[in-house]
């Protein structure tokens, strides 16, 4: 208990110390205040291999072996140099980060970029718990980077400090850096089927038809207009010579649906939202316009990605407000 | 496997060419089957890269690893010594490859190839060794480069660039740390060479040895006087005294055949200058050391024998340093011991009975022993006798009377053994000195290089009021060889270095070839004093003459300040690298025209193309317009287009653009 509480205390001072040396930003440029740096394992190897030349140096009285030894120990000096300018001038960039549901992969995007002209080899890019990947920046001056985490509960998601590491040009020497890129992915609720939405009759159709493109119900016929499927053209009429026509189709799209915090009386906050979130997607994959209502937040209906993305982030972040963590 | 820990392509085949260039200066050296291996591991390796093979199994792995060592021991006959430590080694070296799958093997075998480059200075320190290994680090090095350059397949020149300027910058603390790291003597006893030929002189000489000797153009050791260099008829360098012949060979008396009471060396008086020098002996497996007599030399280590040669009490296995003084007038031993006197008169019993009954009538016919000697080289000197490198065998019991009487044709060993038999028959008490005579006078840096065909013998007899006399029977013979050195003596009969048609040596009569040879060799001795030969006194000295007193305080200075000497240097230069930016003229011309824009108030924003903010800028100044509107299309052609037809066109295009946008001074309100 007790040492465990010590190792909490020393992560979260190392925590707070790390958060001051290197601050979360969009955009991270590495410079000696960023950068660590320290002898692998390979290089601890290195060096016991170095002991035995210089004992063999000695006990021989080799003075070549002698030689070899201290160049090959000035060249581990002088590696640290070359593996510290691997990182040196790098700078990174939160791009973006795709929103998932619970459980599920998210993708971070990162853009990695050189400052100058200068090759960097072999950097190794890792969240906490994501996927890992290996860049280098030889022929491009940038490249994106794709990393993929399991994110957690809905709210925001941080995937933590990004670890950037290379061990470049000799492996003798590890260099790294854990950057914050205040980067969040936004983690939906959890989808929960309902039978059906209380308090709606499906059935009744109440408002005008619009038409639209893909909907079952038919409506009626226009001139053909480039960028019609073929499967609404109108082939009987054409064989009647009526000329190419499509065919219409209609969904009543303007029910204005409402999804309303208090259509689930009696559950709890998360299981409201999930219900809400889950017939969200449903109208959604209906191509039926549906609107908002949560206490204190009220989103007109409507439809399509846009719509669908607001309509998700307010249930994601119910009660979290927008503070980030 | 995770992407890190893959062996990328290139580096593989820079493996693959450090395998063969570590191993090859240690090939004769190590058994034919070795390097069967070599070959087998590259060729099942690359196969495996290929997909056509399979990485080995662990019984594979376990059988390939124990006949290892099988073949090893038997070759050797032992697995401990340094010779079958080298060879397991290399066959590790060699095995670890096939089985090199991660970048963790790779580590292994690379710092594997470093010690393997240690292990080469073991067995020699020579120059071109030296610049060789340097040669393998480098491809070690590039190697480990590559081994961290994933996605690079392209064999690139880059990599080997990167590792020879690591190389470079790490080049001058090594030198630092080379003259200032203290040198202690050794920590425990290590396995020595046990396989190595032992060079040079024998410890024993039968007719036709010493010959054999003089075949070989190698160095056996280089002199550097001084004070004047003496002349070359004057130089006998002397190694090994001879005073027992058994079985037709002439040896060194045993150090227990020897009475206590004569172990010692007898006090000789010395008087005047000595001769001053130091020599450097290349390594001979052997524990006797040369010099002019009489010799003294105040070194650790360095014993003198009852019959004034010096000797080591260990194998000369490394180049070896030492300074000597001479006293050549000296008398040696003028009063003889009645046991020295015996043991350097004894002859085997029934021997060479021709060669003793005229020596024996020799002696009648003259009054002193001093007139025997005449007598005798006066015979050697007047009679056909002929001086030769291809002597002919002697078989049978009495070598000397078939030598004397019937072939007559001999190389130095043959006179002086006939010369010391016959003084002792004559009961001059007489014994056989081996070594090597003159020498080659390097111009360059004034040093006398001795080689193994400078090899000579000759005898020293006793007389009464001069102790132990020199005289070469051979000078009676040939007095060109003592003059003028072998090649000279054997001008007619051409059989100088016959076996070696490449040796420089030969080529003597050709200036360049000569003052090549003798500058080189000028590099190699200056490169044994100072490098090979560096020692703690040497050390100490250098060390006193830089910094004056040597104290910690001073030591640590030095130290850090050359590291932050060479350290800072190299810093700057990579950061600084980071901080030029390679912009192209186009850009740069293109990013003049933004700012002169942003002067009046029209900034670029971010992602904005060239054409939008032509198109703000137009609005912003209709004035210009038509500016605008060229330098914008100029820079599209430029930048965008395919090469703009040929490189006269763009270089005319570019110089176009350049003064369009010299000329574009957009002012505000404008």
């Amino acid at each position: 208990m007790q040492k465990q509480s010590i190792r909490q205390r020393l992560r979260t001072r190392f925590r707070a110390w790390i958060n001051r040396r290197i601050p979360p930003s969009r955009v991270v440029t590495l410079d000696q205040k960023r950068i660590f740096i320290f002898p692998s394992r390979v290089g601890f190897f290195f060096g016991f291999c170095l002991l035995i030349m210089l004992i063999a140096a000695i006990n021989y009285q080799n003075n070549m072996s002698y030689a070899l030894t201290f160049l090959l120990a000035t060249l581990f000096i002088i590696a640290t140099l070359h593996t510290f300018a691997n990182l040196s001038g790098l700078t990174i960039r939160a791009l973006r980060a795709q929103p998932a549901f619970p459980g599920q992969q998210s993708k971070f995007d990162v853009l990695i970029e050189r400052g100058k002209r200068r090759d960097h080899f072999a950097l190794y890019m890792t969240w906490p718990d994501s996927t890992d990947a290996l860049v280098s920046l030889v022929e491009e001056d940038r490249v994106q980077v794709q990393l993929h985490t399991a994110v957690g509960k809905r709210g925001w998601y941080s995937p933590g400090r990004l670890l950037l590491e290379s061990t470049y040009p000799l492996g003798l020497l590890r260099c790294w850096t854990w950057i914050d890129l205040d980067l969040y992915a936004l983690v939906y609720p959890q989808p929960l089927a309902s039978a059906q939405l209380p308090g709606l009759a499906t059935d009744k159709p109440d408002g005008a038809a619009v038409p639209v493109t893909g909907s079952d119900d038919f409506y009626g016929f226009r001139d053909y207009r480039r960028g019609d499927s073929l499967r609404q053209i109108h082939w009987k009429g054409l064989a009647k010579g009526q000329g190419l026509q499509s065919k219409q189709y209609a969904a009543y799209a303007d029910r204005s649906v409402w999804l309303d915090w208090d259509m689930f009386p009696g559950l709890g906050i998360e299981q409201r939202l999930s219900h809400l979130c889950y017939w969200a997607l449903e109208f959604e994959g209906r191509n039926e316009e549906y609107g908002l209502r949560l206490p204190g937040v009220v989103i007109e209906p409507g439809m399509g990605e846009k719509h669908r993305d607001r309509v998700l982030k307010e249930l994601a972040l119910y009660g979290q407000g927008d503070k980030r963590q | 496997m995770k992407p890190q820990q893959q062996v990328p392509r290139n580096a593989l085949v820079w493996m693959i060419i450090c395998l063969f260039t570590l191993m090859a200066p240690h090939a004769a050296r190590i058994p034919l089957w070795i390097l069967a291996i070599y070959v087998f591991s590259a060729v099942w390796r690359m196969l495996v890269y290929s997909g056509r093979w399979s990485f080995p199994g662990r019984r594979v792995k376990i059988l390939l690893t124990l006949s290892g060592f099988a073949g090893i021991y038997l070759s050797y006959g032992s697995l401990i010594g340094l010779e079958p430590t080298v060879a397991l080694l290399l066959t590790a070296f060699a095995l670890k490859l096939i089985e090199l799958t991660s970048r963790k093997d790779a580590y292994v075998l690379l710092f594997l190839g470093y010690f393997i480059c240690i292990t080469e200075f073991l067995f020699t320190q020579d120059l071109l060794i030296v610049l060789y290994s340097l040669l393998n680090v480098l491809l070690i090095t590039t190697a480990l480069v590559a081994l961290h350059q994933p996605g690079e397949h392209q064999f690139n020149r880059k990599t080997i660039r990167l590792a020879g300027i690591m190389l470079l910058q790490a080049m001058p603390l090594m030198v630092v740390l080379f003259f200032m790291f203290p040198r202690i003597g050794p920590l425990w006893a290590v396995p020595a060479k046990s396989q190595t030929a032992k060079t040079g002189m024998s410890d024993f000489m039968k007719p036709g040895d010493v010959s054999r000797l003089s075949q070989s153009a190698d160095v056996a050791f280089r002199v550097q006087f001084d004070g004047e260099i003496p002349a070359p008829s004057q130089m006998y360098w002397r190694g090994l005294v001879f005073s027992t012949l058994q079985e037709g060979a002439w040896r060194s008396l045993r150090y227990y055949d020897v009475p206590v009471a004569e172990r010692r060396p007898q006090e000789v008086l010395t008087s005047g200058e000595p001769l001053n020098y130091s020599i450097i002996m290349e390594p001979t497996q052997q524990n006797w050391l040369y010099s002019l007599r009489y010799a003294q030399a105040e070194h650790l280590g360095v014993m003198a024998a009852a019959d004034f040669s010096l000797f080591l009490l260990v194998p000369l296995e490394d180049q070896y340093r030492y300074n000597v003084s001479s006293w050549p007038e000296a008398l040696l031993e003028t009063a003889l011991s009645d046991w020295r006197r015996k043991t350097e008169l004894q002859l085997p019993a029934q021997d060479n009975p021709q060669t003793r009954q005229l020596a024996q009538e020799l002696r009648r016919g003259v009054a002193s022993d001093g007139d025997f000697v005449k007598a005798v080289l006066n015979k050697f000197n007047t009679e056909p006798y002929i001086y030769t490198l291809q002597p002919e065998a002697l078989p049978g019991e009495h070598p000397m009377d078939q030598f004397l009487f019937r072939t007559r044709r001999g190389f130095c060993e043959h006179y002086a053994y006939a010369f010391v038999v016959m003084m002792r028959a004559g009961g001059v008490p007489a014994r056989v000195v081996a070594g090597y005579q003159g020498g080659e006078v390097n111009p360059v840096n004034k040093t006398v290089i001795v080689h193994q065909f400078d090899a000579h013998a000759w005898a020293e007899v006793w007389l009464a009021g001069q102790g132990w006399v020199r005289v070469d029977p051979t000078a009676a013979v040939s007095p060109e060889r003592i003059e003028w050195g072998l090649e000279q003596a054997l001008a007619g009969e051409g059989s100088f270095l016959e076996n070696s048609p490449l040796s420089p040596l030969r080529y003597r009569s050709i200036a360049w070839v000569n003052l090549l040879r003798l500058r080189y060799d000028a590099l190699t001795y200056r490169w044994q004093t100072w490098v090979v030969g560096f020692n703690s006194e040497q050390q100490f000295q250098l060390l006193q003459n830089v910094f004056g007193e040597i104290s910690a305080r001073k030591f640590a200075a030095v130290l850090l300040g050359s590291w932050a000497l060479v350290l800072i240097p190299v810093a700057i230069s990579l950061l600084r690298k980071r901080a030029t930016h390679q912009l192209s003229t186009l850009d740069k011309q293109y990013l003049i025209f933004c700012s002169r824009l942003a002067g009046v108030g029209i900034d670029r924003e971010p992602g904005e193309t060239p054409d939008q903010l032509a198109h703000r800028a137009r609005q912003a100044m209709p004035a210009l317009a038509a500016r605008i509107d060229q330098i914008t299309s100029l820079h599209g052609d430029l930048a965008y287009r395919e090469k703009a037809g040929s490189p006269e066109l763009e270089t005319d295009l570019l110089r176009q653009f350049k003064k369009v946008v010299a000329g574009f001074r957009p002012r505000k309100g404008q």
